[in-house]
């Protein structure tokens, strides 16, 4: 998995950065999901906690 | 000296009437949904053809970015001049009360964290992370503008050499990508049940007294008192 995505530069000899590469989007998203997947069974267990106190 | 203590103690506004209290005003509500409105436009035109739904997208997306640019420097020139730009800086109480709040979800005992101002410490964070990405979006996007044609000029793509293209390129890439990870997370807190007062405020513009009493350290928030 590339972090960048590259293009041969114009004058043929070498590989130039063109920007971050997209194969990143999925973990972007999944770390999205997993804050909130964490989050919400965080605050549910400490919420049965604070019930059964 | 925190923020909030340099000022001097006036006494918490006290409504003659049980009514509600103003925590956003029209103004910023509509800012608030025109924003969310063009960062959603910005990326979907950006994510979806990546992913595989192709159309036309480089028109709508250079333009919701002229209008999103335009948006935030009203917000910038707002916060600044007319509203506490200070109720959205993390101070002493806020980092005090955060670790004491982290203590407990976690067990441990201690002293319990105090109410919050008119923003919790997280909230600050969060806007805090928003605002660099979205001013790093912001001025890459701005820049990226020289490399396409618009009605009022045409473009330049040898304003810089290949290697700045690359690194502002990849500055508005990964920022953006940072920004789904980061609306995710503000959709899910507007939907807990126990931030509805939160999210309704920002459809209705206020929240009851109750709420206000419930959540906020009166002596560091005190909104606009309306019925």
């Amino acid at each position: 998995m590339e972090l960048f995505r590259y293009a041969t530069s114009i004058y043929g000899d070498s590989k130039v950065v063109i920007g971050a590469s997209w194969d990143l989007l999925p973990w972007f998203v999944a770390a999205g999901a997993v804050f909130i997947v964490v989050h919400a069974a965080v605050k549910a267990i400490a919420g049965r906690r604070g019930h059964a106190h | 000296m925190t923020a909030s203590e340099t000022r001097a103690p006036v006494a918490p506004v006290v409504a003659a009437s049980s009514g509600r209290v103003l925590r956003h005003a029209l103004f910023d509500r509509i800012y608030h949904w025109l924003m969310a409105a063009s960062v959603l436009i910005l990326m979907g035109s950006a994510f979806l053809p990546i992913v595989g739904l192709k159309f036309e997208w480089l028109s709508l997306h250079w333009m919701t970015g002229i209008v999103l640019t335009v948006l935030v420097l009203i917000h910038i020139v707002r916060a600044l001049i007319w509203q506490d730009w200070r109720a959205m800086i993390p101070d002493g109480a806020d980092i005090r009360d955060g670790l004491r709040k982290f203590r407990a979800a976690l067990g441990g005992g201690g002293p319990a964290p105090g109410k919050p101002g008119k923003y919790k410490i997280a909230q600050k964070l969060y806007h805090l992370a928003v605002a660099v990405l979205v001013l790093a979006i912001v001025a890459s996007g701005l820049l990226m503008l020289l490399k396409i044609d618009t009605p009022f000029w045409k473009r330049n793509p040898y304003w810089f050499d290949s290697d700045t293209w690359g690194i502002i390129y990849s500055v508005h890439g990964f920022a953006s990508m940072a920004m789904i990870t980061l609306v995710m997370i503000h959709i899910y807190f507007a939907l807990r049940p126990e931030e509805w007062w939160l999210t309704r405020s920002m459809f209705g513009g206020t929240v009851s007294r109750d709420e206000y009493v419930e959540h906020c350290d009166t002596s560091r928030w005190r909104p606009e008192d309306r019925s």
